[in-house]
């Protein structure tokens, strides 16, 4: 059994914490929200699973809190991470003044 | 019933936990002498630091508070001083002796030369730490201890249980009239207005949140986007994102109580309770700040695994990543990972955790003590000159 836990009910994401994450997995959902979920990719320990679709620029939410935003558009079971979230602080390479 | 620890008793009314002699060096070229001094001492802890030679401002102040504080620190008996000259050591040392602690300078110009000056280094030292040893533990409240809450190497599992676990450790600290002190500011970058609203008061508040922009802004004025450094790339291995995940999860190791006064780098808190200290990420300079605050001891939570402490002040590392305590036990020192495996509460294990740290602060040695897996270095924001 591969677990995924939320940490608020409001979340869009759930967090991998036990590996085998492997495609086409059902994982079960901990914490504050329960179910299940079907990976669409191989998720290591640790990551993130998306728990609903975003599109581009939507905002990543975990501990109710705005913790990043999309950079591609998102759907239920893909990884969140990287190469699809960005932060929206600290980012001195976009400021132009 | 009051809960207590076994300590040492300074002249100040300080607590220590340790009782060593430290051997600090006041720039960076006098290092090979402290080395040579405390590796002779059964009982002495070489403070080496880079730089202060050739630095000025705002760093140069950093740098001498700090070396000024660890010496201060009430894990010390007694400090061996080794600096070039007699002013710039004085500069330390008289902040030292303040404490009433014996202090004892080693001026190597004067001695005339390194040999000399490692001769008398060892002899003073040596006789600091026979009158160290005459001193015995003692059972003082917990209101004596000022804890520092640390966190590196982290991963998704520092936000999901040891930094929640250590929360609830700081939590029954502070309930019982003891002091923490978080420092690692960019840490905090994303969710400093969520930690603001646990401010005592508006001046707290904005004090707080002054000094986080300020990092944020000192950052960005370099042009560059710092989150090629923070998270740094084993966090993002371990599954953080962002800096404002990273910022959530670390934030939980604070607990819940009010954020009762905003430290500069390596001062000291002037009250009880939960304090906020400026301070640069990196674990080093971090633990260096906390020392040089005068922390005791420190509790580090870490999720992908990180070695260091600090010589002056036991850190200790705790773990709720299971693949992390099984892999690297080493250098773990309690574990929290039944909060992810096994369905434990935060409330237990912080519980358990607690009661840890006053076993420590009795005298129980950490990992990084055991192997010296201990370093130090003063955060800075300029070039030498």
């Amino acid at each position: 059994m591969v677990r995924a836990i939320v940490l608020n009910s409001q979340d869009n994401v759930a967090t991998l914490i036990d590996s085998g994450g492997a495609a086409d997995t059902t994982v079960e959902l901990r914490g504050e929200k329960q179910g299940t979920v079907m990976l669409k990719q191989d998720i290591p320990f640790g990551h993130k699973v998306a728990l609903a679709d975003m599109d581009v620029g939507a905002e990543i939410l975990k501990y109710a809190t705005v913790v990043g935003e999309t950079t591609a558009a998102i759907s239920v079971g893909e990884h969140v991470h990287i190469h699809n979230v960005d932060s929206k602080r600290g980012r001195g390479d976009k400021t132009t003044s | 019933m009051t809960d207590t620890f076994l300590g040492f008793e300074r002249s100040d009314g300080q607590v220590g936990v340790r009782n060593h002699i430290g051997v600090i060096s006041i720039m960076d070229n006098v290092n090979p002498v402290t080395r040579a001094i405390a590796d002779s001492v059964a009982g002495a802890v070489p403070v080496t630091t880079l730089f202060v030679r050739g630095q000025y401002g705002k760093d140069l102040e950093m740098a001498y508070n700090t070396l000024a504080g660890m010496g201060r620190n009430p894990n010390l008996n007694g400090a061996v001083i080794v600096g070039m000259e007699e002013t710039s050591t004085n500069i330390v040392a008289d902040r030292v002796r303040n404490t009433g602690k014996p202090v004892e300078t080693i001026l190597i110009q004067e001695q005339g030369g390194t040999v000399n000056a490692t001769a008398a280094g060892i002899r003073a030292a040596s006789r600091m730490a026979i009158a160290a040893s005459r001193e015995r533990r003692k059972k003082f409240p917990v209101s004596e201890l000022v804890l520092g809450l640390e966190c590196g190497g982290s991963d998704t599992t520092s936000g999901l249980a040891s930094n929640p676990a250590l929360g609830r450790a700081a939590d029954r600290l502070i309930a019982e009239g003891g002091t923490a002190v978080v420092t690692e500011t960019a840490e905090f970058m994303g969710a400093e207005e969520i930690f603001a609203e646990r401010a005592v008061d508006a001046g707290v508040k904005k004090a707080f949140i002054k000094m986080v922009l300020d990092h944020e802004a000192e950052a960005m004025k370099a042009g560059v986007d710092i989150r090629g450094a923070n998270p740094v790339p084993d966090n993002i291995r371990g599954g953080l994102t962002t800096i404002e995940e990273k910022a959530m999860g670390a934030m939980a190791k604070t607990g819940t109580t009010p954020l009762v006064e905003v430290l500069e780098y390596s001062e000291a808190p002037s009250r009880k309770g939960l304090h906020f200290m400026a301070g640069s990420a990196p674990a080093v300079e971090s633990l260096t700040g906390l020392a040089g605050g005068g922390c005791q001891l420190t509790v580090f939570t870490t999720g992908v695994g990180n070695t260091i402490g600090n010589m002056i002040m036991p850190t200790a590392k705790i773990s709720g990543n299971i693949n992390t305590i099984r892999d690297f036990p080493d250098n773990i020192d309690f574990d929290v990972s039944d909060i992810l495996e096994n369905d434990k509460s935060f409330t237990e294990m912080g519980d358990a955790l607690y009661d840890y740290i006053l076993d420590m602060a009795s005298g129980t040695i950490t990992t990084s003590e055991a192997l010296k897996q201990q370093e130090t270095a003063i955060m800075r924001f300029g070039m030498t000159i």
